[in-house]
């Protein structure tokens, strides 16, 4: 029994162990602290019952009620003594319940909240029960993987992009300890292990076995990490990133499902592109569309505006109506139905909609909305080449009715959208500008108002950022840059006035092609500010100079005008277009006066201007070429050596001389050439053989293998005789004094190869062409010489190195 | 005393001459011997060896008739001696003899003071009277007495015996077995063979028409010539292997000794010879190894259980052993290639 306790303790360390991915989850440590107690409460019942020998519905009902017992101590609700009582039970339940909202409240990582605390100490102590009545009661330790990996599918549900990987490995290896001390124990039970000479085998101590199972194990995970790789239909799989990467940033592609992908750095991507690609295709019943939409980034850190992974229900449950809302039934609405088609090089997983979507059809594939960011996603599915349709609500708002919206109390939940790292720059900017300002909307349209030409501001593609928090605040001093800078600083300003704020991803308005139908390229992707107003929801702000984008609706919001309008003073002839959509089909010239600068990035990036699909499908046909190039190695390589061979064999004195009479070993030049030649004749004879399989036998003479040859592929004619006379030249050449000298060997060889191939099927003749068994041999051999080499020098290694193991001193000892 | 009958020797034959020669003596062979050139060719090249024949096979299929012919196709002297169980040792090397006449002992010359020897039913004599041969084989000398006697050269002994399960045979013991050279069996003659034996025989023994077709000098001059052959490096290699093959291989409790080494060398020598060829091939040697390894080994109890006859191990042996420095790495034999690994 000491066994099954052993085996018991150490399924609840693994099971502990195993809980380490929760770590990705909550922020603090106060669970594991919790687990330790529970795990250690549970495993001390079921030592105890195994003590007492309990039948196993016993130690069940015991480990139950010990996790039972721990939830009730650790989340008491105030009226039980020790024992839980059925308040305790409603309390449990009212965690459970509370750990539901909070799930769809929080992100990750989650604070300490009873609710969730609760679920992640019940499961972990169910967790702890299985695998304890698995390993110790069952004895199938293997089956106990499956609640570990229950708990490891937490994060990975969680995290749709990446999951971190120590916290995996962690719970790996405790799976591992789990597998080896049951194996330990089970040969135990036979007894002692002992080798061969009666000396004891320590439990460590390598066997060949094992051995074989690491090795097992290495290859398996190496085909299970390599294949998906080379794999190429697999999404995000890693040769489609390096496909893609190879294109700038893409055209909106290659960034993996859900979320955390850096919006900036795509959007700044998609401007800088050297080519036009069209990416959209809408066409829509409203007069002045305003901007498509797909992303959000509303955290803002030292490193700038990022996104949270969006969360949210199915599609097809249906998408809220904001004029139902209490957060949005100020605004009017009207309603208007769009059709989106997206073009093939549009490859992300969020799908591009105008705000306030009442209903989404025609899209393929699961997706999902996310009502806060008001985005709708996919996790494996994305919107390459889809079509659908949009019925949405087109907010209007006058800037008098944003000016009546209330601020918001200071414990609002919003007013987590408020949060900056602090710029003492961008404080004390904001504080001049707000000043005197008594409404939200006053605040905001200072702000937005400040972003003009007559401040210094400009656009310019030139400026390269990375979004940075530091960055951001040089934007204010050096007042140059595009859209994603006016958008983040924008928001973070009207973030620092106490404002709710974030940034908006999207595309513009595109170029109209009549009849409400718009073309939106690459040059339309922009970023844009969206500002949150009691009863309102958010409202967007485009700060963004109007002459830098295509297709700006900056114009149409009669809430936030372009500042840089009435003042045309300043401007040049750029300027007088910029707020009519550019119909000239070239972006490049809406950008102005910073067109030096954009050149400047072609220049940089023209060797990568090339369209994603055209690289997967080379990156395919390379492959093939590859593998057939690979294929042809061999038959290249058989060629090469009887080329060379033939060049020995070729006949140089065309006298035959006899050996006649001949008593005296005289090794001249001439002879020990003419033993070389034989030689590579018959080494080309036998690689013939092989490769038209004809059994070659190391222990027949060359007369015999001649002989054999003639009868076995019933030669006649000048292939026998060709058999023969090689035969005799390599006998001769081996075993004699003299060895035949000036005899055709080259044309013999090249009869006998005949003959060969004509004795032969056609499939066998068709290998010796393109595969020739007799170099894939030779290289095997190689291989087993080479590996057979290193075996020994490892096994020399491991000698010596066994030298300064201390372990040799405790067998000796023994 | 040594007794040199023959001249000295004039050099090795050309090519042609030791074949005129060899052919000539097989020929007259065969006149008496139908159907059995391989047997009779094993059995000149022996001679051309410097070896001792061992005939070995059941009664009647011409042992001694074969022994015989070869005998009298060579002008030198040839003796005879009838191994029975009451021979002693002193009938085979010979005894020293009181003379009165001059009052001193005289030695009497035995059986084996000839050129040839013909030693019927050899296993028929006890162990001791077999003996006696030991010294003569190897050393090709006599000592009786204290005094050592040189026998005549070229000395070669044929002997018959039948299997050791027939009766009345005592076996030879290993050191005895391993002075012969080669061991050959006769194997009964095929029906057309027979046919022409009947023939031939059918008024008299054609052994008696015999007549000696060359002499003891033309054959030290063969011996002379067929020394003279080249064995190269590769082929002694592949004796020496096919040599250690017997003593390494589990089924075999006694091995093949490096006189037997020697004698394999010098007997392929003599087969290359007669095949016209001035250099040995692994092909003579492998022809050869179970007539010269077969009789000298001994077969451990389990492959004697398993009936398995020495000539059967050292074929296989044969069949395993790769040749030195075999060019092809590659076997393919049983279909599935796989190739010599190098040994650890």
């Amino acid at each position: 029994m000491t066994g099954r306790r052993r085996l018991g303790l150490v399924a609840a360390g693994s099971t502990l162990l195993a809980a380490a991915p929760l770590t990705a989850i909550f922020e603090s440590w106060t669970w594991i602290m919790y687990c330790l107690v529970t795990v250690a409460l549970i495993e001390g019942a079921a030592v105890t019952t195994r003590t007492f020998r309990f039948p196993t519905w016993a130690q069940a009902a015991s480990m139950t009620l010990a996790l039972l017992l721990a939830l009730t101590w650790i989340f008491p609700s105030g009226k039980e003594i020790i024992i839980p009582q059925p308040d305790t039970f409603a309390h449990f339940a009212e965690l459970i319940r509370q750990a539901g909202e909070d799930t769809r409240a929080f992100g990750v990582p989650v604070p300490d909240r009873d609710g969730l605390l609760f679920v992640a100490v019940l499961g972990v102590g169910a967790v702890t029960i299985v695998v304890d009545l698995l390993t110790a009661v069952f004895r199938r330790p293997a089956l106990a993987g499956l609640p570990m990996l229950a708990i490891y599918s937490i994060p990975v549900a969680v995290y749709t992009e990446s999951v971190p990987a120590i916290p995996f490995v962690i719970g790996a290896a405790g799976f591992m300890w789990l597998l080896v001390a049951d194996n330990v124990d089970r040969v135990r039970r036979f007894g002692r292990r002992f080798t061969g000479d009666g000396r004891d085998v320590d439990v460590w101590e390598p066997s060949p076995l094992a051995a074989a199972g690491r090795r097992i194990g290495v290859a398996g995970m190496l085909v299970a990490v390599v294949l998906p790789l080379a794999v190429p239909t697999v999404e995000g799989g890693l040769l489609t990133q390096l496909t893609q990467s190879g294109s700038g940033a893409g055209a909106g592609s290659g960034n993996g499902p859900g979320g955390r992908i850096n919006l900036f750095a795509s959007l700044s991507g998609q401007l800088n592109h050297t080519t036009t690609i069209p990416l959209l295709k809408v066409t829509t019943d409203e007069p002045e569309p305003f901007y498509l939409r797909f992303a959000i980034a509303d955290v803002l850190t030292d490193n700038g505006f990022g996104n949270e992974s969006p969360r949210g229900g199915a599609l097809n449950l249906g998408l809220p109506d904001p004029r139902r809302q209490a957060a949005t039934r100020l605004s009017t609405y009207t309603e208007h139905r769009a059709r989106v088609e997206v073009s093939k090089d549009l490859q992300q997983n969020m799908a591009p909609l105008y705000t306030y979507a009442l209903g989404v059809s025609d899209l393929k594939g699961s997706w999902a909305y996310d009502q806060n960011q008001q985005v709708l996603y996919s996790g494996r599915t994305t919107t390459r080449d889809q079509q659908y349709d949009i019925t949405y609500l087109r907010a209007r708002y006058t800037a008098d009715q944003l000016r009546q919206a209330p601020s918001l109390a200071s414990n609002d939940a919003l007013m987590a959208y408020t949060a900056t790292p602090g710029d003492a720059t961008v404080e004390a900017a904001v504080t001049s500008l707000i000043k005197g300002k008594t409404t939200d909307y006053d605040k905001v349209r200072a702000i937005y108002n400040w972003f003009s030409k007559d401040n210094g501001f400009r656009y310019s593609l030139a400026t390269q950022t990375t979004g940075k928090a530091s960055e951001i605040a040089d934007f204010l001093n050096n007042k140059a840059g595009y859209c994603q800078q006016y958008a983040a600083a924008m928001a973070w300003m009207v973030r620092a006035a106490g404002i709710p704020a974030r940034v908006a991803f999207g595309f513009t308005r595109g170029t109209p092609g009549g009849e409400g139908t718009y073309t939106i390229t690459n040059r339309n992707a922009h970023a844009w500010t969206e500002v949150y107003f009691q009863g309102f929801g958010w409202v967007p702000f485009d700060a963004t100079p109007a002459a830098g984008v295509t297709g700006s609706a900056r114009s149409a919001s009669n809430w936030a005008p372009d500042v840089d309008r009435p003042a045309p003073t300043a401007s040049t002839s750029a300027d007088a277009g910029a707020p009519v959509p550019d119909s000239s089909g070239d972006p490049g010239a809406a950008n102005g006066p910073d067109k030096s600068g954009v050149g400047e990035e072609q220049g940089g990036t023209t060797g990568q201007a090339t369209e994603t699909t055209d690289w997967t499908g080379l990156w395919i046909a390379a492959s093939i070429a590859l593998v057939l190039a690979l294929l042809l190695v061999p038959a290249l390589r058989r060629v090469l050596v009887r080329r060379r061979r033939h060049a020995a064999t070729a006949p140089e004195a065309p006298v035959v001389l006899s050996a006649e009479g001949i008593t005296d070993l005289t090794v001249t030049g001439e002879t020990g050439r003419a033993r070389q030649d034989a030689h590579a004749a018959w080494d080309e004879l036998v690689d013939s053989m092989v490769d038209f399989q004809v059994p070659v036998d190391p222990t027949e003479t060359p007369r015999v293998t001649a002989q054999r040859l003639v009868r076995d592929l019933s030669l006649t004619g000048e292939p026998a005789e060709a058999a023969t006379l090689l035969g005799t030249a390599e006998e001769r050449a081996r075993y004699a004094r003299q060895p035949l000298q000036g005899a055709e060997l080259t044309s013999a060889l090249r009869r006998i190869r005949s003959g060969m191939s004509g004795s032969v099927s056609r499939r066998i003749r068709l290998r010796a062409t393109l595969l020739p068994p007799s170099v894939l041999l030779s290289w095997r051999r190689g291989m087993g010489e080479w590996s057979t080499r290193s075996a020994e020098r490892l096994a020399g290694l491991r000698e010596s190195l066994t030298r300064f193991n201390p372990r040799r001193l405790l067998t000796r000892t023994r | 005393m040594t007794t040199p009958t023959w001249g000295e020797p004039a050099g090795p034959l050309t090519s042609a001459e030791f074949r005129a020669a060899a052919q000539a003596i097989m020929a007259n062979i065969e006149q008496v011997i139908e159907g059995k050139s391989a047997t009779v060719r094993l059995a000149l090249a022996v001679l051309i060896a410097e070896g001792h024949l061992l005939i070995e096979d059941v009664p009647g299929v011409g042992k001694t008739k074969l022994a015989k012919a070869l005998a009298r196709s060579i002008d030198c002297s040839v003796r005879r001696i009838q191994f029975t169980p009451d021979l002693l040792p002193s009938d085979v090397t010979g005894v020293s003899v009181y003379n009165q006449e001059t009052r001193d002992f005289e030695f009497k010359p035995g059986a084996v003071f000839a050129n040839l020897v013909v030693g019927d039913e050899i296993n028929r004599a006890s162990p001791k009277t077999q003996s006696a041969l030991l010294e003569c084989m190897e050393e090709r000398q006599v000592t009786v007495d204290g005094t050592t006697y040189e026998l005549q050269a070229p000395f070669m002994v044929v002997a018959t015996q039948n299997p050791i399960e027939m009766e009345g045979t005592y076996p030879l013991p290993e050191a005895q077995r391993d002075r012969f050279t080669a061991r050959i069996a006769m194997g009964y003659p095929d029906p057309r063979a027979e046919l022409a034996m009947l023939a031939g025989q059918n008024d008299h023994d054609p052994l008696n028409d015999l007549r000696a077709v060359t002499d003891a000098a033309t054959v030290r001059r063969l011996i002379e010539t067929a020394r003279a052959v080249h064995a190269a490096d590769a082929v002694q290699q592949y004796a020496i292997a096919l040599v250690t093959a017997t003593r390494e291989a589990p089924e075999i409790r006694l091995g093949a000794s490096p006189r037997c080494t020697l004698q394999l060398i010098r007997t392929a020598k003599a087969v290359a010879a007669l095949e016209g060829r001035d250099y040995v091939l692994p092909d003579d040697l492998q022809a050869l190894a179970v007539p010269v390894l077969a009789h000298r080994i001994i077969p451990t109890a389990d492959a004697q259980l398993n009936r398995r006859t020495t000539d059967a191990i050292v074929s296989e042996i044969v069949h395993r052993l790769p040749l030195p420095h075999a060019r092809n790495p590659y076997d393919t034999r049983d279909g599935r290639a796989s190739y010599e690994s190098r040994g650890r």
